[in-house]
């Protein structure tokens, strides 16, 4: 997903319509409730409030934030969509309104998904195959900020040159009577799968568009009601939702209201808030720390990388000796003060929520232990070497806390390392888009990013791949890739189980560090705190995917 | 036959005048002279006069500072580093974050900030940027306004309206929203001006912002005054003898507006000191690193409970500048005029 954007960054979005369920309510012949990914003890009923910035749109189709993914996911369920589940099995894939996972052509491009029969959308307009149609036509013609992940369908690219809503998406094929959903692909991709899970390309109903309801009709657990778009949302539980596998949620009603971050925090502590959305900043974090442990964790979720982009066209950076030189003198251990603790020092490019599907510890890492002290030395002899010594360089970041620290700590090591530099700090709002253009000939400054679904080609793909290069703006804030990545992304993209491959994307992973493509430092640890009522050993619903699953939440 | 007795009084000898007739004794003396005299009877605006001077001075000396106590700029980062406080190593910036408090010594003698900055140091290079913008900041302030107060006032017709309208304008704008309009927009792109071009992150950006927002205050009570000064004799005089627009303002009118100058300066200038510490607290103003009493304070209110170093002691010094010149301001004022009234601000 995105460069941690907005509020609380963009989580990615990932998404999807997981689990939870179909407002429908569902006719399944299978058992229903079973298996529900809810935490087994967790207490049903009652109510809550929850403090956020709110989500950037209610509308799933252009959602982007984790503000708005939180709640929208548990508002419409896709065809398929993540396990409600903490830690890894988070990032499964289970049949959400399809009745089945796809089954999928031996060329690997065409996926055929069956809906499950009976569905209906929680204002009781029954679940339509088309409606998938309709999702991607919003998602495409609105140009949301997923749309590209759906671009590898037949018939997409004319789609968009007719510039009609109506028109027909070629690589999509509905058929009512059997419930069928055909999807063919340009070519393989392993990362659909995981693209469509997100709840971006969850159906809508195509009779209810355009999405202007303050009570929409959905499929999923809850169903949302707009009192005020821009002070407070409620959700409640869909009466009749009952789709095998996806939590039913636990809590009757939750009420999310907009608070600045410290009003929330002083608000969870006095009980009258029961979660919030966002970290405890300043003298909240440690104050929260030390003094409500029992009701507090810090989790690597959504799976995220910070680093620093090196501009591999201009000068210093196009020679190797000073992106070396970068890595050398980075101290990891410096940035996670800045981050007040919540940050893991890492030499990853990938992070470690991507155990099992491409992340091996790279141990030891080539430029010395990211929990270790710099080795200056080193780095102020390559930049000697590189001839650079002395030149002028502009680091690069965004106005939104802590990123202008960061960018004054490496301002101050480039400076250590025999370079004059300074620093040009943008409104968060522009500062991708700015750096993102080549024009900009941005040299090197932050970046970040958060997982969209739990692919590492999501990591690799939009910010090293020459592929990256061909929009504008782009997020390959490199302006160059490595061949070695571009090689194996053509090789291991198509894969549509990336755990299979674990190996080979770990290799890539190695190869970008080691090039020093990239200078890593870090994974952002996000929060997760709660007020007295809520049972947090049992129900903190912190998610791979959601950050926090507010369908596991209970109270004690 | 004995001679008269002299009297006490000696005609022709104004040092005997002035000391036994006080009125008599400043008779003679020009405007300036008096002001000085009376300047000179206030003691509390000579002592925060001087507490002003003593706070520029420090300030200037903040390189001697840095290099000989501290041992540090004001922009090295120092996150990693340890220091030894009564004995016992301590985190400069803690694992979590907090950073060190004063330890009363050269190093950190004011505590750290979250990047590991002494913040003695950044306290004292931020007072010569708030000075120097303050101090900038009234100069153009003034001079723009000498400039089109002096116009709209001595042209009056089309040329004040139009000088008046834009200052209304400006005026409608509090000047604390108008600075971060401006602020913000400049400090992304820079300023250019035909081949004039200003760096976003120079400091002339708050300095011409400041001065821009500031010029009506001044502008219009000038104006007023040229208003006035225009139906002198002495200028009618000047115009009889055939001199010219340019000549009268130069000559006749503009030394006549010399005092209130000089008594706008100092509130002019604490004024200023205070619009740049406001705009550059709200990220508008001075663009970190470098350092302003305004910069430190945001970047310290996030942590006014763990490190209230951060705030305190930039936000001291802040009252401290802004009293001291604002009192002897006041006591200019009552130097030229005892009897004015005149205020800046709204």
């Amino acid at each position: 997903m995105r460069k941690n954007l907005g509020s609380a960054l963009a989580i990615a979005a990932v998404a999807a319509a997981s689990g939870i369920g179909v407002a429908a309510c569902g006719g399944s012949d299978e058992s229903s409730g079973g298996d529900t990914g809810a935490n087994a003890g967790g207490k049903t009923g009652g109510s809550i409030r929850i403090g956020s910035v709110l989500p950037d749109s209610y509308d799933p189709v252009l959602l982007q934030t984790v503000q708005a993914n939180q709640p929208i996911h548990l508002v419409y369920t896709g065809l398929v969509t993540y396990k409600n589940a903490e830690g890894k099995e988070g990032n499964k894939l289970i049949p959400g309104l399809a009745e089945a996972m796809p089954s999928i052509s031996a060329d690997r491009k065409t996926y055929t998904f069956k809906l499950r029969p009976g569905l209906k959308y929680s204002d009781g307009s029954p679940v339509k195959a088309s409606d998938f149609e309709h999702t991607m036509k919003r998602l495409t013609f609105l140009g949301g900020p997923f749309s590209s992940f759906v671009s590898g369908i037949q018939g997409i690219a004319e789609y968009q040159k007719a510039k009609q809503e109506n028109a027909d998406i070629s690589g999509i094929t509905s058929n009512e009577a059997t419930r069928e959903i055909t999807v063919k692909l340009t070519q393989p991709d392993g990362k659909f799968l995981f693209a469509i899970g997100l709840v971006n390309s969850a159906p809508t109903p195509a009779a209810k568009s355009p999405f202007k309801s303050a009570s929409p009709p959905g499929s999923g657990p809850y169903t949302i009601k707009i009192d005020n778009p821009t002070r407070q949302f409620v959700l409640t539980k869909t009466p009749g939702f009952d789709i095998p596998g996806i939590a039913k949620g636990n809590l009757d009603k939750i009420t999310v209201v907009k608070e600045t971050v410290p009003k929330m925090t002083q608000d969870v502590i006095n009980g009258k808030l029961d979660f919030m959305t966002e970290d405890p900043s300043g003298d909240d974090l440690p104050l929260v720390k030390q003094k409500y442990s029992d009701r507090f964790r810090m989790d690597p979720n959504p799976p995220n990388t910070y680093w620093f982009f090196m501009n591999e066209t201009v000068k210093p950076f196009d020679k190797l000796e000073v992106r070396q030189a970068v890595n050398y003198a980075l101290d990891s251990r410096a940035l996670q003060r800045i981050f007040g603790g919540r940050l893991e020092p890492t030499c990853n490019f990938l992070p470690p929520g991507y155990a099992g599907q491409g992340y091996e510890k790279i141990d030891p890492c080539p430029y010395g232990d990211p929990d270790g002290p710099p080795n200056l030395a080193k780095a102020r002899q390559l930049v000697e070497q590189s001839g650079y010594k002395g030149m002028s360089v502009t680091v690069w970041g965004p106005t939104k806390d802590p990123r202008p620290a960061i960018v004054d700590y490496y301002r101050d090591l480039l400076n250590q390392i025999g370079f004059k530099a300074k620093t040009k700090v943008l409104d968060q709002q522009v500062y991708f888009g700015t750096i993102g253009l080549k024009k900009t000939n941005a040299q090197t400054g932050f970046t970040d990013w958060f997982q969209d679904f739990p692919h590492p080609a999501d990591f690799f793909e939009p910010n090293l791949s020459k592929k990256a290069l061909e929009s504008s703006p782009t997020f390959n804030f490199q302006y160059k890739s490595n061949p070695v990545l571009d090689r194996g992304l053509a090789k291991l993209t198509p894969e549509t189980d990336p755990g299979t491959v674990a190996s080979e994307w770990a290799k890539l992973d190695r190869a970008v560090v080691e090039d020093a493509n990239v200078a890593v430092y870090g994974n952002e640890l996000s929060t997760s705190f709660f007020s007295e009522r809520m049972d947090f050993k049992n129900c903190s619903g912190v998610h791979t995917v959601y950050k926090n699953d507010w369908s596991l939440f209970c109270l004690k | 036959m004995a001679t008269e007795p002299a009297t006490e009084f000696e005609f022709g000898d104004p040092a005997v005048l002035a000391a036994h007739d006080p009125r008599d004794s400043v008779a003679g003396l020009g405007p300036w002279r008096l002001a000085l005299r009376r300047l000179r009877r206030n003691r509390v605006a000579l002592a925060f006069g001087g507490l002003f001077v003593l706070i520029v001075a420090v300030c200037l000396a903040a390189p001697l500072w840095a290099d000989h106590v501290a041992h540090t700029d004001p922009f090295q980062n120092h996150l990693t580093e340890t220091i030894v406080v009564d004995g016992q190593p301590q985190d400069v910036v803690a694992p979590d974050g907090v950073p060190i408090g004063p330890t009363w010594q050269g190093r950190f003698f004011l505590g750290a900030d979250g990047n590991g900055r002494d913040i003695a140091v950044r306290l004292l290079y931020g007072g010569r940027t708030s000075l120097l913008i303050g101090a900038g900041a009234a100069l153009v302030t003034i001079l723009m306004s000498i400039v089109v107060g002096t116009l709209a006032g001595y042209f009056r017709g089309w040329v004040d309206t139009v000088i008046s309208r834009v200052l209304d304008i400006i005026w409608a704008f509090p000047p604390l929203l108008l600075g971060i309009a401006l602020g913000t927009a400049l400090s992304l792109g820079g300023l250019k001006v035909g081949p004039i071009e200003i760096q976003g992150d120079s400091r002339l950006i708050p300095i011409l912002i400041i001065a821009l927002v500031y010029v009506p205050y001044m502008a219009r009570p000038l104006r007023g005054q040229v208003l006035a000064l225009r139906e002198k004799e002495f200028v009618e005089a000047a115009r009889a003898q055939g001199a010219g627009p340019a000549q009268i303002m130069f000559s006749e009118i503009l030394p006549n507006l010399a005092s209130t100058i000089v008594v706008f300066f100092p509130l002019m200038v604490a004024n200023a000191i205070i619009l740049e510490a406001a705009l550059s607290f709200l990220g508008a103003g001075v663009r970190p690193p470098n350092p302003s009493w305004g910069t430190i304070l945001g970047e310290g209110i996030e942590r006014i409970v763990t490190a209230p170093h951060q705030t305190i002691v930039p936000g001291l010094m802040l009252v401290l500048t802004v009293l001291s010149l604002n009192v002897f301001g006041d006591g200019v004022r009552d130097a030229f005029d005892p009897r004015a009234k005149v205020r800046l601000g709204r």
